[in-house]
């Protein structure tokens, strides 16, 4: 399940940046709240936009757009891992802001999401009229994970510099830089 | 405060609370997070708004919840009531590496901690909703102001909500001394 959540958070993340660059080509960077308008935007229409951003190197989303046709689109670089995050809760961000200090600002992305409300406690009658927290009844609720991803790209093209450098400079880049000891 | 600021402040508020008896769910940090945000002034700026039981913040269950993810904080179940929050070996760690924030906040932290330990969500309701009509919009009597808490919370009566406004001005009264 908790496989699940996680790829469902990397798709809404893939979801996110094709709706960066269609934005840019909305009206006002929003789409219409005229249902008949609204009902108009279809597949067809943000491919159009997608292709020919794609094409045109005066179109400002043209960078974003060419890698997502041309499949050049940014390449995972690193991704929360359990031991890091023990060491440092801060490794995503760190790795993402040393990244962008070795390779530039416009070749490195990051994506954090940190599940939001709290955990599945709720109040459970029991069929003796009694009232216990759903955790202690439940050991499947019990066991479900906080979700938590963080991912930091970087483009293509320097993808296998950015692994090497990563590699070397790991244990580095994971020392909690904000102590005040 | 940057975020691992404020998480060792709330690390050492639940750790306090626990301390003093709480039973540290959810509903007491909120809480207490609230009076040591709005009376005692330590800027954790989270947003609160008056919800079904007091004063309470999403952005604060929010990071309550980030800080499980990153293992500063757990879950621990104990019967009859939900779940508390307890602090882990990373919390604490994290703790010792943030002594001058802490220091800076160690009184305030304290102060919260022994008005608010050995209540129970009942009376941390009344009172968080207490000190929530105080602070909020124009100085008013405090009769006034425990009608306005029945009025808000109808299940609250006259007299608790009476006594619990008398009961925040007398922290507000000490808290002014921190």
């Amino acid at each position: 399940m908790h496989r699940l959540l996680l790829d469902r958070a990397r798709t809404e993340n893939e979801d996110k940046r094709v709706s960066a660059q269609q934005a840019s080509q909305l009206p006002g960077g929003k789409f219409s709240t005229d249902i008949n308008a609204h009902l108009q935007m279809t597949d067809n229409e943000v491919m159009c936009a997608l292709l020919e951003a794609s094409r045109n190197s005066g179109i400002s989303e043209h960078d974003a757009a060419k890698r997502i046709v041309s499949r050049e689109h940014f390449r995972v670089l690193y991704e929360r891992n359990p031991t890091d995050v023990e060491r440092n809760s801060e490794a995503g961000k760190q790795i993402f802001e040393a990244a962008i200090a070795r390779f530039g600002k416009e070749n490195v992305r990051r994506d954090s999401y940190t599940q939001r409300s709290g955990a599945f406690d709720f109040p459970v009658h029991l069929k003796d009229h009694r009232t216990a927290s759903s955790l202690l009844i439940s050991e499947t609720l019990r066991k479900i994970p906080v979700v938590a991803v963080d991912y930091v790209y970087i483009i293509p093209e320097k993808r296998d510099e950015a692994l090497k450098w990563l590699e070397e400079n790991r244990t580095k880049l994971l020392e909690r830089k904000e102590k005040e000891t | 405060m940057n975020r691992l600021q404020r998480a060792a402040v709330l690390l050492e508020l639940t750790d306090r609370l626990s301390a003093g008896g709480s039973w540290c769910g959810e509903t007491h940090i909120q809480k207490a997070t609230y009076f040591l945000q709005e009376l005692a002034k330590v800027p954790s700026n989270f947003d609160f708004i008056l919800y079904k039981h007091g004063p309470f913040s999403f952005e604060l269950r929010d990071e309550l919840t980030a800080m499980r993810a990153d293992g500063f904080l757990e879950l621990r179940l104990k019967p009859p009531y939900g779940p508390s929050l307890v602090t882990t070996e990373i919390g604490q760690e994290l703790k010792a590496e943030h002594p001058r924030t802490l220091d800076k906040h160690r009184r305030a932290i304290r102060f919260v901690a022994e008005q608010l330990a050995t209540r129970n969500v009942s009376e941390l309701e009344r009172l968080a909703t207490a000190l929530f009509v105080t602070l909020d919009g124009a100085p008013r009597s405090a009769e006034e102001r425990a009608e306005e808490i029945k009025d808000l919370k109808p299940h609250i009566d006259l007299e608790s909500a009476e006594a619990a406004v008398g009961e925040v001005e007398e922290m507000m009264g000490a808290a002014r001394a921190l």
